[in-house]
């Protein structure tokens, strides 16, 4: 855990009781480097969704796996990254990301991504419940542009990037 | 099994009960059915709730009207959704609940979205689309005079009007875009967007009928910069259906961004020749090439022009879109076909932003004399980006070269991408770009740029 004024890197256990306790830091954080509040809400809305996504996604059968939050503000922009590990059973999720996140930024407003979505889920398959809005919700309502990476030790980095 | 012949137990629902019906599929918001209870109801008749099992569970489909039917075949009649109608093609073999009238619950929000468009930027809109209605109905009214002229004739007299009076057109419409980029020169990002659908709504007639413009929009692969639209700048064929459309096609691929485009694809091949003919092979060594999002790969031609050019490359071509990857292998057998060689080229259907942990790239693919990513970056946030070049620079030799583009913030055409084209780049400043290579590389490295100005190219080259 290195944290300077600008940088806020956190460690968190996989478990939906961690998110809230973080999600206060970060507007804390947010808070301390006197950003609006709407833009300090949406950016918290966005860290929780990228958490929520970690818990749900990650698989942590690896020993000690764990979920690495880094929060960057600089002047021009402001980058949410949040880390999970991966296993094999992971690769549907990686390609269903990866459209996801082309397909919502290859419109110029998110909004018109979230319409689309919103028609595909409510075509809803009789016994299915996931949502799928998430990552289109982040875009939409966050307005941050979303891009993700797995590096070589099969650890997904899902960034939010908020240009200012 | 075959559709029409669907048929299934289900329930109507009425104000003295349930009636038990044998139902058969006769189309897509229609059944056909049977009354199980023996009573006769007459044409007409609405019914409370219509009830299907579908895997042992109950789902209900609400009121509908009975209609009779006066073929005998068995059947009293059909059935009719009167409030949401479902797609019962969905229902039935796909298990999905579809209302038709399902997009009219975002309507509210979609007519909401127009709020907050500024006033001058309605005024503009509204004053462009009149002018386009009224150059369009022009180039239309003559296209209708000379439409059964022979093919050759047609030809020549469409060219004079390109050349003549679409120069007009493309002054007035040059013009319009820059009071466009005038307007919203202090916008916000999310004004841009919002203006920007604003925008397309209005013009999307045009943007239709603009072969070039109504990919970028549609996107029919699900990303931006696909290997199609590539392909349009690059050959820059003339395109579209009428004289206008020609002409809206034309004014897209003639911009300076579309010609920083096909600058590239020069720009790499020299670059590329460049490194090689600075480079010491040993005996029976192939100079190793990763191209990285490839698209069409049209610059592979530019350094292939004869067969002995065939041996000396080892390309490897690498693309999430196998359409991509496709084109490009069509090219490279066109060559070697040409040439009367063989091409030693690999073709990986890979995402960057994956590929680490699917392909163990390094271990796998060995290690590259050169590396280029030219439509790649564009689409990379800083920290991706970061990622995506430090991997890169690990999969170069020692003494290995790298070359990757981006488009530069000043790009002039940037708003007629955006507002137009639905085309949103990562743009980057010089500064921004030097940067993104990590500090602990021991590497060489400048940026340079094509002609245009809006091309940026990043040079690497790798000490050790
Ligand atoms: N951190 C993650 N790790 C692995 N897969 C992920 C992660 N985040 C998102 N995904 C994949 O992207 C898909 C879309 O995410 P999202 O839009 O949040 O929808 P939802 O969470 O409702 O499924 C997920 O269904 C999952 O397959
Ligand atoms: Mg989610």
């Amino acid at each position: 855990m290195k944290n300077t004024k600008d940088t806020m890197k956190v460690t968190l256990h996989p478990d939906w009781d961690e998110i809230e306790p973080l999600r206060l830091q970060a507007h804390d954080f947010f808070g301390s480097h006197g950003l609006s509040g709407n833009t300090i809400q949406s950016l918290v809305m966005v860290l929780g969704e990228l958490l929520e996504n970690s818990v749900k996604y990650g698989s942590y059968k690896v020993l000690n796996g764990q979920i690495n939050i880094s929060i960057n503000i600089t002047k021009k922009i402001i980058t949410i990254e949040v880390t999970n590990p991966i296993d094999d059973s992971n690769l549907d999720d990686l390609k269903r990301l990866d459209q996801m996140i082309q397909w919502v930024r290859g419109y110029q407003d998110p909004f018109e991504a979230y319409i689309e979505r919103l028609k595909e889920v409510a075509k809803k398959p009789l016994h299915d419940k996931e949502s799928g809005l998430g990552i289109v919700r982040v875009a939409y309502e966050g307005d941050v542009i979303l891009d993700f990476f797995v590096s070589e030790d099969n650890l997904l980095t899902v960034s939010a990037v908020l240009t200012r | 099994m075959d559709r029409e012949e669907y048929t299934f137990q289900a329930l109507l629902v009425d104000d003295k009960g349930k009636i038990p019906i044998e139902a058969k599929y006769s189309a897509k918001f229609a059944v056909q059915i049977k009354f199980l209870d023996d009573q006769i109801r007459e044409d007409g008749y609405e019914f409370r709730n219509l009830v299907f099992i579908i895997d042992d569970e109950q789902v209900d489909l609400g009121p509908c009207r009975f209609l009779t039917q006066s073929e005998g075949d068995g059947h009293a009649g059909y059935l009719f959704f009167v409030g949401d109608i479902y797609d019962l093609d969905s229902l039935l073999f796909h298990k999905k609940k579809v209302i038709l009238q399902g997009p009219f619950g975002n309507l509210p929000i979609i007519l909401e979205h127009k709020h907050k468009i500024r006033q001058q930027f309605k005024d503009y809109t509204a004053s462009l689309t009149y002018d386009l209605s009224v150059y369009k109905n022009l180039f239309d009214s003559l296209d209708a005079e000379y439409a059964f002229e022979p093919e050759m004739v047609r030809k020549v007299v469409q060219q004079t009007i390109i050349a003549n009076e679409g120069k007009t057109f493309f002054e007035y419409f040059d013009s319009q875009l820059r009071e466009l980029q005038r307007i919203v020169a202090d916008f916000s990002k999310e004004e841009h967007e919002r203006h920007g659908f604003y925008f397309r709504k209005q013009v999307w007639n045009y943007i239709t009928l603009t072969p070039f413009m109504r990919r970028t929009n549609l996107k029919p692969r699900g990303y931006s910069g696909d290997s199609a639209m590539m392909r349009m700048i690059y050959i820059k064929e003339e395109l579209g259906d009428s004289t206008f459309s020609k002409l809206l096609h034309k004014h897209c691929i003639e911009r300076p961004a579309a010609e920083a485009v096909r600058n590239r694809r020069t720009l790499i091949a020299n670059t590329l020749i460049n490194k090689l003919s600075n480079s010491v092979l040993s005996p029976g060594e192939r100079f190793k090439v990763l191209s990285v999002a490839c698209g069409p790969a049209f610059e592979i031609q530019d350094l292939l022009s004869n067969p002995k050019d065939c041996e000396i490359y080892d390309f490897t071509l690498l693309d999430q879109d196998k359409a991509a990857l496709a084109e490009a292998a069509s090219l490279v057998g066109q060559i070697e076909l040409n040439l009367g060689a063989r091409i030693k080229v690999g073709y990986l259907q890979e995402s960057v932003r994956t590929m680490l942990s699917t392909l163990r790239l390094a271990s796998k693919l060995g290690q590259f004399h050169f590396i280029y990513s030219m439509g790649l970056f564009d689409y990379l946030t800083p920290p991706v980006a970061r990622a995506v070049l430090w991997n890169l620079y690990q999969l170069l030799q020692p003494e290995g070269e790298m070359i990757v583009g981006n488009f530069h913030v000043s790009n002039p055409n940037r708003i007629y991408m955006e507002y137009w084209g639905d085309w949103v780049l990562y743009y980057r400043t010089e500064e921004e770009f030097f940067n993104l290579l990590k500090s602990g590389a021991e590497a060489a490295r400048s940026t340079t740029f094509d002609e245009t100005g809006i091309q940026m190219f990043l040079q690497i080259k790798r000490l050790r």
